[in-house]
C-alpha cells in the first residue's frame, strides 16, 4: 500500500453554477486535521468528495490509496459522521448503529457487541434503548459519531462534530479523536470556529470560498500570519485627510474607510514604520483618538485570511 | 470481496430496506390500491349472498316450474301456478295511442322468481307476459369475466403501475428527500450492489402486496359461487389460472419496478416519467412490432390466462386503444420481460454510479 495519506490533487467541484471547491490540492497525513472556514466555504463539500458522496468535476482524490469511486474498499476503512441524521424512523440509537454494522458484513451477534461498545465510547449507553427521534441535538451528534466509529475505521471524517456538545462531552469526544490519531489514523473534522479546534489539531486547513487559503501545523499557520501585513483600526477626525497622508507610504498596503468618516482600517507591512508615521501625522495637528490592532487574536487572523479572500 | 460477499450484502440491504418499504407512510396508499378491488369483490359477494338469503326466505320454486312459464300467459295464471314471487314491481304509465288522440293506461308488472340458483324476471304488459329473462344469480363464468376485466384494466394498468411508481421511485428519490440516502452510500458496498438490494426489496414488497392482492381477489371472486361448482373449479383449472394471474402481477412489478427505479435515478420529477410511461404503454398497441417489445404490458398480458375482455359494443377508437397486444407464448413473454428489465437495470446501474448526494441548500 502507498503512504497512508489523503491526497487531493487539483480538485474542483461545482454545483451547476455554484462553486463548491476550486482547485484544492492537499496532502493530509494521519493525525487530527481540521477544516476551518465560515459557512458555505466548502468544508462539507470536501468531506463529501473524500467519501464519494459527490464526485469531483476535475482532479483526483485518493484516501490511503483508495479511490472514493470504490466505496466497497474505501468505506471499509472509513467512517463519516455527516451533519444529517440517517436513523430510520422509530429506530433506537442501538438499532441504528447495529443496523449499520450489518452493512459492514458483521453477523448480528458481532454487530450487537460492537454497537454496544461504540455507544459506550460516546457515552450513550443509557440512552441506547431510546428512539433517536427523541434525542437532543448533542445526543444525535454522538450517535452519529458512534455509527462512524463502530467498525473501527482508519479514516474518521466528522462534519462539525463538536457542534451542540456540552463542555464535558466535548472533552470526552476530543479525547476520542486523540486516541484515534495516536494509533496512526486519520481524523478529519470541520468547524467554523478556529478556537474550537486549533489546540486539538495536528493540522489546520483554512478554507474560504471553496479555496484553501492556509494549511499546515497550527503554529506554522500562525507564523505565516506574522509575516503578513497587520491591520489597525484608527479612530480620528478628518479621516479622509489622514488617509491621504498615509497613502503615500510604501509600508501601507491598503486603507479602508469605516463608519462613515470617523474611522480607518489600515493594512501595513511594517508596524514600526507605521507607528512612526502616525506620530508624524499627530504632530502635524491631526487628532488621532485611538489606534487598535484589528487582528491580534486568532479570530482576527482568521478574519484576515478568510476576509482577505473576498 | 467475493461474489458471495456481494450477494450477502444485497440480501442484507434488501432486508433492511424491506422494513422501510412495507411500513413507510409513503407506501400505505399502495396497500389501498392493491386491496381496493378485493373489497369490491367481497362487497359484491356479500350483496349476492344477502340477495339469495332474502329470496330463500320468501319462496323457492322448482326450475321446471320456471321453465314452464310461457309468453302470453296472464299474471293470474302465473301467480297461481308459481306462488308468491320474490319480488313484485308495478309501474303505470300513460301511453299515447297511434292516433295521438286516445290515451291508454299502460300497466307494467315485473315478477321475479327464484329457483335456488337462477332467477327469472317476468315482465307483464297489461297483465299478459311479454318477456322472460332467466339469469344465474352467481355464475362462475361471469365472476371470472369480471375478475379478468378488473385484473387487466384496473390491476395491471393502474394499481400495479402506480403502486410500483410509489414504491420504486422512492427507493432513491424518497431517501434523497428525507436526507437519509447517505446512510446507504457510505456503506462499504458497490453502488450496483446497493441498487440490487434496493430493487430486490422493492420487488419483494410489491410482489407480495400485489401478488397477495390478486390472490385475495381471486378468493373473493370464487367465494360466492355455488360450492359444488366452486369445488370443481378449485380442483381443476383454478390453481393454474391463479398462478398465472399472480405471476402476471409479479412480472408487472418486475418490469414497472425497474422502469421506475431507473426513472427515480434519472429524473427529479416523478410525474414526467409516469405520464410518459403510461402513454407509452397505452399507445403500445399501435406501434410497430419491434417497439411493442419494449413494453411491460405487452409481455404481462401474454402471461394472463385470458385476454383483456372487449365489449363488442365499444366504439372503434376505444377498442383500438384497449386492444391487447397480440400475445406471445408465455415462456417467451417471461424471457422477453426479463431481458427488458435487465436492460433497464443496466441503465439504472450506470445512473447510480453517477449519483450524488444533493439535499438542497441549507
Ligand atoms: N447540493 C448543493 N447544491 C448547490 N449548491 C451547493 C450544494 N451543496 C453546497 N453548495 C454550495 O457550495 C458551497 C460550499 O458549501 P458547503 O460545502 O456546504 O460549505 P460548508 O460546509 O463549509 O458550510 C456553498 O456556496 C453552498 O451553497
Ligand atoms: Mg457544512
Amino acid at each position: 500500500m502507498s503512504a497512508p495519506e489523503i491526497v487531493f490533487d487539483e480538485v474542483s467541484k461545482f454545483y451547476g453554477e455554484v462553486l463548491g471547491v476550486n482547485r484544492v490540492t492537499l496532502r493530509i497525513p494521519p493525525g487530527i486535521t481540521s477544516l476551518v472556514g465560515p459557512n458555505g466555504s466548502g468544508k462539507t463539500t470536501l468531506m463529501n468528495l473524500l467519501t464519494g458522496l459527490v464526485h469531483p468535476d476535475r482532479g483526483s482524490i485518493t484516501v490511503r490509496g483508495f479511490s472514493p469511486r470504490d466505496p466497497e474498499r474505501l468505506m471499509r476503512i472509513t467512517g463519516y459522521a455527516t451533519q444529517y441524521d440517517a436513523a430510520p424512523r422509530g429506530a433506537t440509537g442501538f438499532d441504528f448503529v447495529c443496523t449499520s454494522l450489518l452493512l459492514w458484513g458483521y453477523d448480528s451477534r458481532a454487530a450487537r457487541t460492537r454497537a454496544a461498545e461504540a455507544l459506550e465510547r460516546v457515552g450513550l449507553t443509557e440512552a441506547a434503548g431510546r428512539k433517536v427521534a427523541a434525542y437532543s441535538k448533542g445526543m444525535r451528534q454522538r450517535v452519529r459519531l458512534a455509527q462512524a466509529i463502530a467498525h473501527d475505521p482508519e479514516v474518521l471524517v466528522l462534519d462539525e462534530p463538536l457542534n451542540g456538545l456540552d463542555p464535558v462531552v466535548r472533552a470526552e469526544t476530543i479525547a476520542l479523536f486523540r486516541d484515534f490519531a495516536a494509533r496512526g489514523r486519520h481524523v478529519v473534522l470541520s468547524s467554523h470556529v478556529l478556537q474550537e479546534v486549533d489546540v486539538i489539531s495536528d493540522q489546520v486547513i483554512l478554507i474560504a470560498n471553496g479555496m484553501v487559503v492556509a494549511e499546515g501545523r497550527i503554529r506554522n499557520v500562525r507564523d505565516e500570519i506574522d509575516e503578513r501585513p497587520s491591520q489597525f483600526l484608527i479612530r480620528c477626525s478628518g479621516a479622509s485627510r489622514v488617509a491621504s497622508l498615509l497613502f503615500g507610504r510604501d509600508h501601507v498596503s491598503e486603507i479602508k474607510m469605516v463608519d462613515g468618516r470617523e474611522g480607518l482600517l489600515v493594512m501595513t507591512r511594517d508596524r514600526e514604520q507605521f507607528a512612526a508615521a502616525l506620530n508624524e501625522i499627530a504632530l502635524a495637528g491631526h487628532t488621532i483618538e485611538s489606534v487598535l490592532p484589528a487582528d491580534e487574536n486568532v479570530d482576527a487572523l482568521y478574519e484576515y485570511l478568510i476576509g482577505g479572500q473576498r | 470481496m467475493t461474489r458471495d460477499f456481494r450477494a450477502r450484502q444485497i440480501w442484507t440491504i434488501a432486508r433492511l430496506e424491506l422494513r422501510r418499504v412495507f411500513f413507510s407512510k409513503r407506501s400505505f396508499w399502495v396497500y389501498g390500491l392493491a386491496l381496493f378491488p378485493v373489497a369490491i369483490f367481497v362487497a359484491a359477494a356479500i350483496g349476492m349472498t344477502y340477495e339469495r338469503r332474502s329470496y330463500e326466505a320468501v319462496n323457492r320454486v322448482s326450475p321446471a316450474l320456471i321453465n314452464s312459464v310461457n309468453e302470453g300467459e296472464s299474471v293470474e295464471a302465473v301467480l297461481e301456478r308459481l306462488g308468491t314471487p320474490v319480488r313484485d314491481r308495478e309501474f303505470r304509465r300513460r301511453h299515447r295511442g297511434e292516433d295521438d288522440e286516445s290515451e291508454e293506461l299502460l300497466v307494467i308488472r315485473n315478477l321475479r322468481y327464484w329457483d335456488g340458483s337462477r332467477f327469472a324476471e317476468l315482465r307483464f304488459r297489461n297483465g299478459i307476459l311479454e318477456a322472460k329473462f332467466i339469469r344465474q344469480l352467481i355464475s362462475l363464468e361471469r365472476q371470472r369475466q369480471a375478475y379478468n376485466g378488473v385484473f387487466h384494466y384496473y390491476y395491471l394498468k393502474l394499481a400495479i403501475f402506480f403502486g410500483c411508481l410509489g414504491i420504486f421511485m422512492n427507493l432513491f428519490r424518497g431517501e434523497m428527500l428525507d436526507k437519509t440516502l447517505h446512510f446507504w452510500l457510505l456503506a462499504p458496498a458497490r453502488r450496483e450492489v446497493l441498487l440490487g438490494g434496493k430493487y430486490l426489496a422493492g420487488l419483494l414488497a410489491s410482489s407480495v402486496i400485489f401478488g397477495a392482492g390478486a390472490a385475495l381477489m381471486f378468493a373473493a371472486m370464487v367465494w360466492p359461487v355455488d360450492p359444488l361448482e366452486a369445488r370443481a373449479f378449485l380442483a381443476g383449472p383454478a390453481a393454474a389460472q391463479w398462478a398465472r394471474y399472480a405471476g402476471a402481477a409479479m412480472l408487472a412489478c418486475l418490469g414497472y419496478g425497474s422502469a421506475f427505479l431507473a426513472a427515480g435515478l434519472l429524473v427529479r420529477n416523478p410525474i414526467v416519467p409516469a405520464v410518459v410511461l403510461l402513454m407509452w404503454e397505452s399507445i403500445n398497441g399501435f406501434l410497430p412490432a419491434v417497439l411493442q417489445k419494449i413494453s411491460v404490458l405487452h409481455y404481462v398480458q401474454s402471461v394472463c390466462p385470458m385476454p383483456a375482455p372487449m365489449d363488442d359494443g365499444a366504439p372503434a377508437l376505444v377498442r383500438l386503444f384497449l386492444a391487447p397486444a397480440p400475445g406471445t407464448a408465455w415462456p417467451l413473454a417471461v424471457l422477453g420481460l426479463c431481458a427488458l428489465t435487465a436492460a433497464v437495470l443496466f441503465v439504472a446501474a450506470r445512473a447510480v454510479k453517477r449519483l450524488e448526494i444533493n439535499y438542497g441548500g441549507d
